[in-house]
């Protein structure tokens, strides 16, 4: 039938154990053209692009690539049909070399040999036609990430891809390193080529699409053409209500000097230094906003303030008193609160229940235990009390929080670490993969906390969540401050240009 | 002639250690530890003896020895790849098994015989020309069979792990299923037949113990030897050469043992030289890095709950 | 437009992996089912393996109970069986709160054996509840210690406490081996075995005319102990904290080095003690070669009772059962003693495929739910 529909999903249907992940979705793809997934975090565009990979097997729907019903049982199969996916999180071996890391999804057929100096001959040809170059023989750790997408695509167009799914493709990268990637996008379906964009970022979605299907809560909204949609309206289908920004005036509060970062250096996991000769000041009352794209120093940063990492030089001041290389004990103790990126891996047990969770960073502290014996009355009125008062959704105290949704589980370590962070607060990404009320109600929290006189040190990727809720607002690039701006004077266009590490100075990026 | 008896000896106890841990290399390098490799040593000997004895021919035995080996592997593998099972728990489960089904089963074969029953072990072959250079020529090239087998599959499982496709899509499964399973790859099949081929080996290691030079089984025979060959993949690296170097110097120091031992030579208490092999593996495991360990080893694939 | 956070874990939160559900059955009636729906299979199966003899298994086990329950001798022995076995169970089950794994507790009851012997030796003459007290305090330490160089080991060089305790058990045979072919060989100088330890130094009968001692109510209050650490303590919270999530547990604070010794030289004072019960309750003395499978049965009880004290001791006490059972029917038929290790093989084989079941049943039904749930909504 529809020789120009490359993809068409019918009534596709995920359940996961307790909660539908996709209810009834369907989903069409032109020849030659992009289709943006748009939704936000949690909708269901990945498990439904999962699903059209042959990684999930749906649990009803039917799946149609260019007209002919097919059955996808594994990504195997999807690549006979020419479907390529470049996943969020690369799936890449860092150990192993870029050739290396193409070969394994190869199958070696006549007239195709598989020898590493012709693969290697054939990425240098693929990457020159495409503008992705890269050094074949370079192993992928070595690479940095907007290099390993590259090679992600790499492996895909080897394997004949003519319909590619790129899940969130522009997290990682850079403002230029994002339009390089659109102009791959282009080339790639002016050839005829499909591409399914997944995002949640409407502005990407403008440039970028043909047309645009939008989820939410693993539901179908609808679809439509980019010619027919407007920003607000998108935003509209993606949340389900207009958009409302916490921003209003305010009340100037700083005060004096909190915590005082002096010309400090740090070393990452793989020994590099990652942080170098940063300084910054907190002061109470005031939230310091970072921006920068992810992996630029500021979860170090984070560390090193809370303890958890080394000091190589410099210092750092907490009210005029030294608490540099101390272990994360004594930072709990001088009232740091730290609402790490990742709740599940940093931030919860999660086979512990709510009343456990909220209690642990202090369980020795009175009233949770005497002499080292626990008092459970008390520790669950703490709870009772905390979940009251953060009105966290649970259905007990002594539920365990996995149990527990993702923004209530988000509440659990906010109110923690608030009791906990009696004088600062380091937050990275408090809202991540929140609702809409959870994250107004997290903003609230700490706007709440700054009003108190605390010091809030807030690191975000997400630039406009920075300015919305920043006093001052410092940009991070390369273990670097590039440079502080006040909140009046912070400007959305500067700042994106020193995210990519444009400075006025000097031009061109590198790293 | 002391040396020539020792350094034959050495090598002789390293043929299965070398066996085994390369077996072991392999599953590991698809993420899979073989926590039961003490029980399918046990009756790989089981299976190699009792082969041997009914058919009255040892290549059937240790052919029979391969089969029970994949047979435990397999039972192993399905619990702990595609039922997910903690290894470790499914390992020791099932070493425990060994132990009874082993000693039952000869039981319910030969019943209580009066003296223990036994095979003529595998006879030392020669190499023309090469054994009859002075000293290093009876020590490694009169050996028996399993031994050239050994050294044999050394230098074959390195080129298969570093340079073939089949290789790579082993070691690229213990470094990032996702990745293989994205390629297109089923990563428990992968993993299911590797344990399998590690099985048939470890079953063929066990083999050694029992035809390969002692004739006969007890239940004790293999007495932690397979845990050996587990350490020595750890010390090794993960790499088949690493693991001959570690076997070589396990054997030797059991050589070693059993050399000073007969000699009569009682400075040093015989416990403290079967002792060494066990502290030279801790101390050896605390003082290096393994900066080659498997990114995900020990974890089952769940490819369906993030 | 407010963003959500870009690195999103689509589901992540809703979803468990297998472990943490295997932890988390579903109602406490499941707790019992299970494990009892595991044993029958297990037993089932040996049951299988006796046909092989000519044996029928109905006969068998029909002696088998009528003997263990033949008189009060044979009950008893059941709880003098299970003694040790709670102590080598908890010995596993208590560092695999904080997912650790001990696999050493053969050597660490060796290294308790050792001590209990050599007090109970040198201490004759000396009030019976002196010896014992000393006794019983210095194979818990030695046990303790042993066991903690693995923590040790884990903590400071972040070694593989897998392979360090089980290399460790060997050397401490070794150790052991030694000490009975020389400095506590007995007087007769003979076999590798000590003397018979003074009667002063006997763990005194709890029931007279059986072999159950006081060891046994010592061994209760070691689970308890054991229960009370883990769940009435800040200790115990740091432990579980530690074993279920190490990286949240660094982010609060806790010190999972010392977590790592603490546990370590805790589960190997269980072994420890199970040394003292085996020397100064059952066999007064020490032999070569003894009881050496008790370390693997402990892990076998540990999974049995999901790691949990009182699971453990209910766990153990069935385990003594299989063996006077077994044992009375190996003595009085031609079935060999093996059968017990393959009723223990097969009942933990069963429990683990329990968990996989049971897995398979909790997600089914939670699809189930939802697609109820999702009609409902529809109408």
């Amino acid at each position: 039938m529809d020789k120009d529909k490359a993809v068409l999903l019918k009534g596709i249907t995920k359940y996961f154990p307790g909660t539908i992940a996709n209810d009834h979705v369907d989903l069409q793809v032109t020849r030659g053209e992009v289709l943006a997934l748009l939704g936000e975090n949690g909708a269901g565009k990945t498990t439904l692009m999962k699903i059209l990979y042959g990684m999930y097997q749906p649990d009803e729907g039917e799946i149609y690539v260019k007209g002919d019903k097919v059955t996808i049982r594994s990504p195997h199969d999807a690549m006979k049909l020419a479907i390529g996916m470049i996943h969020q999180h690369f799936t890449l071996i860092p150990v192993h070399n870029v050739v290396e890391n193409i070969i394994l999804g190869m199958k070696p057929k006549p007239g195709k040999s598989l020898r590493v100096e012709n693969v290697a001959e054939d990425i240098k040809e693929l990457g020159e036609k495409y503008g992705l170059e890269v050094d074949p023989y370079a192993l992928i750790r070595q690479l940095p990430v907007g290099m390993q997408q590259r090679v992600e695509i790499l492996k895909a167009l080897y394997g004949e891809a003519e319909i590619l799914i790129m899940d969130e493709p522009t997290a990682v990268l850079t403002p230029q390193e994002t339009e390089k990637l659109f102009g791959f996008v282009r080339e790639f379906t002016s050839f005829g080529n499909s591409v399914i964009f997944i995002t949640h970022k409407l502005n990407e979605v403008m440039e970028i699409a043909d047309s645009v299907t939008v989820m939410r809560d693993g539901k179908l909204i609808g679809s439509i053409r980019k010619t027919q949609a407007t920003e607000g309206l998108l935003a509209r289908m993606m949340v389900g209500r207009e958009l409302e920004l916490t921003t209003g005036e305010r009340e100037k509060k700083s005060g004096e000097s909190l915590l005082y970062v002096d010309s400090i250096s740090v070393r990452g996991d793989r020994g590099n230094m990652v942080l170098k000769d940063l300084s910054l000041e907190v002061r109470k009352g005031e939230i310091f906003g970072i921006a920068g794209v992810s992996g630029n120093g500021q979860e170090e940063l984070a560390e090193a303030i809370c303890g958890l990492r080394k000091i190589e030089e410099g210092h750092i001041k907490l009210e005029n008193i030294d608490i540099c290389n101390q272990n994360s004990l004594s930072m709990i103790k001088e009232g740091i609160g730290y609402i790490p990126a990742d709740r599940h891996l940093e931030g919860l047990v999660l086979d512990m229940s709510v009343e456990e969770n909220l209690i642990l960073k202090n369980p020795s502290d009175p009233p949770f235990s005497s002499k080292g014996i626990l008092d459970w009355r008390r520790i669950k009125k703490n709870s009772k009390d905390l979940i009251r008062s953060f009105s966290i959704k649970t259905p007990s105290s002594s539920t365990k929080v996995k149990a527990l949704s993702g923004g209530n589980q988000q509440k659990v370590v906010v109110a923690r670490e608030i009791i906990i962070g009696t004088r600062l607060l380091v937050a990275i990404q408090p809202i991540r993969g929140l609702d809409l009320g959870a994250a107004d109600y997290v903003h609230k929290a700490l706007l709440e906390e700054r009003e108190k006189g605390k010091g809030i040190l807030l690191i975000s990727t997400e630039l406009s969540e920075v300015m919305t809720l920043s006093d001052r607002i410092g940009v991070m690039y390369d273990g670097k401050l590039l440079k502080i701006f006040q909140r009046e004077e912070a400007n959305i266009n500067q700042i994106g240009l020193l995210m990519a590490g444009v400075t006025g100075e000097r031009n061109g990026t590198n790293g | 002639m002391i040396l020539t008896g020792l350094l034959a000896r050495a090598l002789q106890m390293s043929t299965p250690l070398m066996i085994g841990s390369l077996a072991e290399v392999f599953a590991e390098r698809t993420g899979v530890m073989i926590i039961a490799i003490e029980g399918i040593f046990l009756l790989g000997a089981w299976g190699g003896f009792v082969g041997a004895y009914l058919s009255g021919n040892l290549f059937l035995g240790l052919l029979f020895a391969m089969f029970v080996g994949t047979c435990v592997a397999a039972i192993y593998g399905v619990m702990t790849i595609k039922l997910k099972q903690h290894q470790i728990v499914t390992g020791t489960a099932i070493n425990i098994f060994a132990v009874g089904i082993g000693l039952y089963l000869y039981r319910v074969l030969f019943g209580v015989p009066l003296l223990p029953l036994t095979v003529d072990p595998l006879r030392n072959i020669p190499l023309p020309f090469l054994s009859r250079i002075p000293i290093i020529g009876e020590a490694f090239f009169t050996q028996n069979i399993l031994t050239y087998i050994a050294l044999l599959l050394m230098p074959i499982g390195c080129w298969i792990l570093f340079r073939t496709r089949l290789g790579l899509i082993i070691r690229s499964t213990g470094e990032n299923p996702e990745a293989v399973d994205s390629a297109g790859l089923n990563v428990e099949k992968v993993r299911l037949l590797t344990v399998l081929a590690a099985g048939a080996m470890d079953g063929l290691a066990g083999a050694f113990y029992s035809i390969g030079f002692l004739g006969l089984y007890t239940n004790d025979i293999i007495g932690g030897r397979g845990w050996i060959a587990f350490a020595i993949c750890f010390l090794g690296n993960w790499n088949p050469m690493g693991a001959f170097l570690g076997a070589l110097v396990f054997g030797l120091a059991d050589a070693t043992a059993i050399v000073i031992q007969t000699s009569g030579f009682k400075l040093i208490p015989n416990e403290f030289l079967i002792a060494i092999p066990y502290i030279l593996t801790i101390i050896a495991t605390i003082s290096r890095k393994h900066f080659n360990v498997p990114a995900v080893l020990g974890t089952p694939y769940i490819k369906e709950r993030k | 437009m407010n963003g959500m956070g870009q690195m999103d874990k689509t589901n992540h939160d809703e979803n468990t992996t297998l472990e943490e559900r295997m932890k988390n059955r579903d109602g406490k009636g499941w707790l019992i089912l299970w494990p009892l729906l595991s044993v029958f299979l297990g037993l089932f199966s040996s049951g299988m393996m006796m046909l092989l003899l000519g044996h029928n298994p109905i006969h068998v086990y029909w002696d088998m109970v009528n003997f263990a329950f033949r008189d009060i001798y044979n009950i008893a022995d059941i709880f003098a069986k299970a003694t040790p076995l709670i102590l080598t169970g908890l010995a596993f089950g208590f560092a695999f709160r904080s997912t650790l794994f001990n696999i050493g507790a053969q050597g660490q009851f060796y290294m308790g054996c050792v001590a209990a012997v050599f007090c109970a030796l040198n201490l004759k003459g000396l009030p019976s509840l002196i010896v014992l007290v000393v006794c019983l305090s210095a194979s818990v330490i030695l046990g303790g210690l042993w066991g903690s160089l693995v923590g040790f080991a884990k903590a400071k060089f972040n070694a593989n406490e897998f392979l360090i305790s089980m290399m460790s058990t060997y050397v401490a045979l070794a150790i052991m081996n030694y000490l009975l072919r020389g400095p506590l060989i007995e007087m007769k100088g003979e076999y590798p075995q000590t003397d018979v330890i003074p009667e002063s130094s006997w763990i005194p009968s709890l029931l007279p005319h059986t072999r159950l001692h006081w060891g046994f109510i010592i061994a209760l209050l070691a689970a308890f102990f054991a229960y009370f650490i883990l769940w009435r303590t800040t200790l115990g919270f740091k432990i579980r904290a530690v074993g279920m999530n190490r990286n949240a547990a660094r982010y609060a604070g806790i010190d999972s080095r010392k977590i790592f010794v603490i546990v370590f030289l805790i589960s190997g004072g269980f072994a420890g003690l199970a040394g003292f019960m085996e020397v100064n309750g059952i066999q007064h003395m020490l032999v070569q070669g003894f009881n050496p499978l008790i370390g693997a049965e402990g892990i076998g009880i540990a999974i049995l009772g999901n790691a949990h004290p009182f699971g453990i001791v209910l766990s153990a006490i069935l385990f003594g059962a299989l063996k006077v059972g077994g044992n009375l029917v190996v003595q009085t038929s031609t079935i060999p003693s093996s059968i017990i290790g393959i009723m223990e093989g097969f009942v933990m084989l069963f429990v683990i495929l329990s968990y996989y079941i049971q897995d398979r049943i909790s997600v089914s039904r939670s699809k189930r739910q939802l697609k109820a749930k999702e009609r409902g909504g529809h109408k």
